[in-house]
């Protein structure tokens, strides 16, 4: 098969605008040596349109992809050739992503996620809306008849919308969010804007202070809400997850348009993430991880903002999981973040009284021992919100103050399982238990963990998890022994 | 590689470099189950998971080979050298006094060559029978648990210093994120060869499926 034939107008188009600012430098460059004309410039354009289209033609008559009976098989390549084979059983995720542009020519790109390696494992730009669409089914499809378990060839049940999102969430997601990716940004800002304030408030004033950082603050939530808020329109308008038997799939975006699908035979944990706002108005998202490589590193929100009923309902739909009760770690671990934290905040008091007292900066240090109780209550939080839950057939973990997340993990999705204790965590006899998956990777996504649990505590739930490990891992054996022997059979049968 | 007559009609599932003739595997289970190898060959393919015996790779809580106390030590020495040179020059640009650089240089030796050896001492690891565990860690004792079914492969890898010690490292990979960070260090290369085959093998006789 080859790729959509407007796919090289396309191409040549992103190429030579990738290529664009070399132009706009030289034009205005030139405006100044006066040595190119607008005749040159225009010269200049169309060189590069015959350059880029000429090698976006060659790409496209030596682009080649097939879909076989269990493969995908692209050869590719304008200077050097590749050939692959794709096992479509290895395959994680199908993702379609259209631009605007794309949109209107109707093409889009169709990306091929595997487990292993950094990056999308291939990725067909572009291809025509239908043939996109035909490519996901197909492959989700012979996956279907690829799994030997399920021969028996049952009618794929039609898919059912599992969740859908209204203007009411993606406005509520705007407003709970509160990004702190904007603190630089603003900050430059308000260093622009600072000597003109600071002309009409006296610093000595202590009362000056004290109404302009509640304003200040209240300023940079509503410029991050309205932000976050277009983000999220943009980014999760008309999201749509629908369920089939053995993948969810869903569709996404305004002017970008997202769809993908996640096997839930390759779902490595689930998790829900609620931060304190979300929380307030009994919100939140649900992700699913798999192994692949997506644009969220193989995490894909299968619920983007929901109630949180919602999300446990699709978690209980996926994983068949109740999540109920969650054990704490001991009074002590509070003990523990209770003096870190203290600790923590009389360094930055601590700090602030050392810039009053050595700089021309005048301000009321003292204010920073608000800091104190601040802590107190903050370590109680830390302390509260920390849970472990080992359930039938998945362990479950809880973390997180202002932002929440309980990550659900089968226990034959752990890969390696880690305690460590820090000497401070000794001290108190306290330890943590870390599970790691084959899950997404990344700062955002940290490993779910058993944080600060008695030391003989964290020593029983890993031998806990490992035995029921073990377990699952010897019944999965034994169900692929029978399907190789059922394998067998049929092949040695008449039919072949 | 030997090229061997006895192999000759083995089905591919066997490496060409198997050095032990064996008996070709009855036609019945060709299909299904790879030829069999003898064990202690040193090669991983081709093997039946029923065949081997966990229980004679199995082993005791090891610790590291004490040379590895030296490829530390060495290390941090490298370390609190390079770092005193750069505060001796940053001193000497700034027409700062000369000591700053030496005294840099002896506290991070000092501190680097203790921690070397508590390391040491913290150091071990065992073969279990479904998992390799590791302990180790000074300020923050660590603990990890790989079983067997997830091993992906294993590498041997050998640092410069480590070679000037004669020693090795073996790396375990799981599918995992924190994959990477299960290694073995300080082991002489048999030992590190020893164990490398023997995970190997534990990793053939859990037939761990895809955990992907």
């Amino acid at each position: 098969m080859r790729l959509h034939p407007l796919s090289v107008v396309y191409r040549t188009g992103a190429a030579v605008s990738r290529l664009a600012w070399i132009l706009v430098f030289l034009t205005v460059g030139s405006s100044q040596v006066g040595g190119l004309g607008p005749l040159r410039v225009v010269g200049l354009v169309v060189a590069a349109l015959v350059l880029a289209g000429g090698y976006q033609l060659l790409y496209y008559r030596r682009f080649d992809y097939e879909l076989t009976g269990d493969s995908l098989d692209i050869r590719s390549g304008v200077l050097s050739r590749r050939d692959r084979e794709i096992p479509l059983d290895r395959v994680q995720n199908v993702d379609i992503s259209s631009t605007a542009v794309g949109r209107v020519l109707g093409i889009a790109a169709v990306g091929i996620e595997t487990a292993g390696g950094s990056d999308t494992e291939a990725s067909l730009r572009y291809v025509g809306n239908q043939e996109a669409e035909r490519l996901q089914d197909e492959i989700s499809r012979l996956k279907r008849g690829v799994d030997p378990g399920e021969e028996a060839a049952e009618p794929a049940e039609p898919a059912r919308e599992a969740f859908a999102i209204g203007l009411k969430e993606l406005l509520l997601l705007g407003a709970v969010s509160v990004d702190l990716r904007l603190v630089p940004v603003l900050s430059v800002l308000l260093s622009v804007a600072a000597p003109s304030l600071a002309t009409q408030l006296d610093p000595r004033m202590v009362g000056s202070s004290l109404v302009v950082a509640p304003l200040l603050l209240v300023a940079f939530y509503l410029v991050s809400a309205a932000l976050s808020g277009a983000f999220a329109i943009a980014n999760y308008y008309g999201f749509r997850l629908t369920q089939a038997s053995d993948e969810l799939r869903y569709e996404r975006g305004l002017l970008q348009r997202y769809s993908g699908t996640i096997p839930l035979a390759k779902v490595q944990s689930l998790t829900i993430r609620a931060n304190v706002l979300a929380r307030a108005i009994g919100y939140a998202s649900l992700a699913v991880e798999t192994a692949g490589y997506g644009e969220e590193g193989g995490s894909q929100s299968a619920i983007p903002f929901a109630t949180r009923e919602k999300a446990l309902e699709l978690v209980r739909e996926i994983e068949g999981v109740e999540l109920d009760e969650f054990e704490r770690p001991p009074k002590r671990a509070r003990s523990r973040y209770a003096v870190r934290y203290t600790a923590l905040a009389l360094v930055v008091a601590g700090g602030a009284a050392a810039v009053e007292r050595f700089t021309e900066l005048q301000f009321p240090w003292w204010v920073g021992l608000a800091l104190v109780p601040a802590a107190l209550v903050y370590a109680h939080y830390a302390w509260k919100l920390r849970g472990v839950a080992l359930l039938e057939d998945h362990v479950v973990t809880r973390n997180g103050v202002f932002v929440q997340t309980v990550q659900v993990v089968p226990y034959y999705r752990v890969q390696t399982l880690s305690t460590s204790a820090t000497w401070f965590a000794r001290r108190r006899d306290l330890a943590t238990l870390v599970i790691d998956t084959a899950g997404s990777s990344g700062l955002r996504d940290s490993n779910p963990r058993a944080v600060d649990f008695g030391t003989d505590r964290v020593r029983e739930l890993r031998a806990e998890i490992e035995s029921r490990f073990e377990e699952r891992i010897t019944e999965r054996r034994a169900e692929r022994r029978r399907e190789r022997v059922a394998a067998l059979a049929r092949s040695a049968g008449p039919a072949d | 590689m030997t090229a061997d007559a006895g192999e000759a009609d083995s089905p591919p599932a066997a490496e060409p470099d198997d050095r032990d003739p064996e008996p070709a595997p009855g036609p019945a289970t060709e299909d299904l189950e790879p030829a069999v190898t003898e064990a202690g060959d040193g090669d991983s393919a081709g093997i039946d998971p029923e065949e081997i015996d966990v229980a004679s790779l199995t082993g005791p809580v090891r610790s590291l080979d004490p040379r590895v106390r030296l490829v530390w030590i060495a290390q941090s020495l490298l370390t609190a050298v390079v770092l005193g040179a750069v505060v001796s020059v940053g001193s000497a640009l700034t027409f700062g006094p000369a000591w700053p650089g030496g005294v840099v240089t002896a506290v991070l030796a000092t501190a680097g060559s203790v921690h070397a050896l508590l390391r040491y001492r913290r150091w071990s690891y065992q073969v279990q029978a479904d998992s390799l565990v590791l302990e180790r860690g000074v300020f923050t004792e660590v603990t990890t648990v790989v079983p067997y079914v997830r091993i992906q492969h294993v590498d041997a890898s050998r640092g410069p210093v480590e070679r000037l010690a004669g020693l090795a490292t073996t790396v375990v990979y799981t599918a995992g994120t924190r994959g990477a960070d299960v290694s073995v260090p300080g082991l002489t290369p048999e030992d590190a060869e020893g164990l490398q085959r023997r995970l190997k093998r534990l990793a053939i006789a859990a037939e761990g499926d895809d955990a992907v």
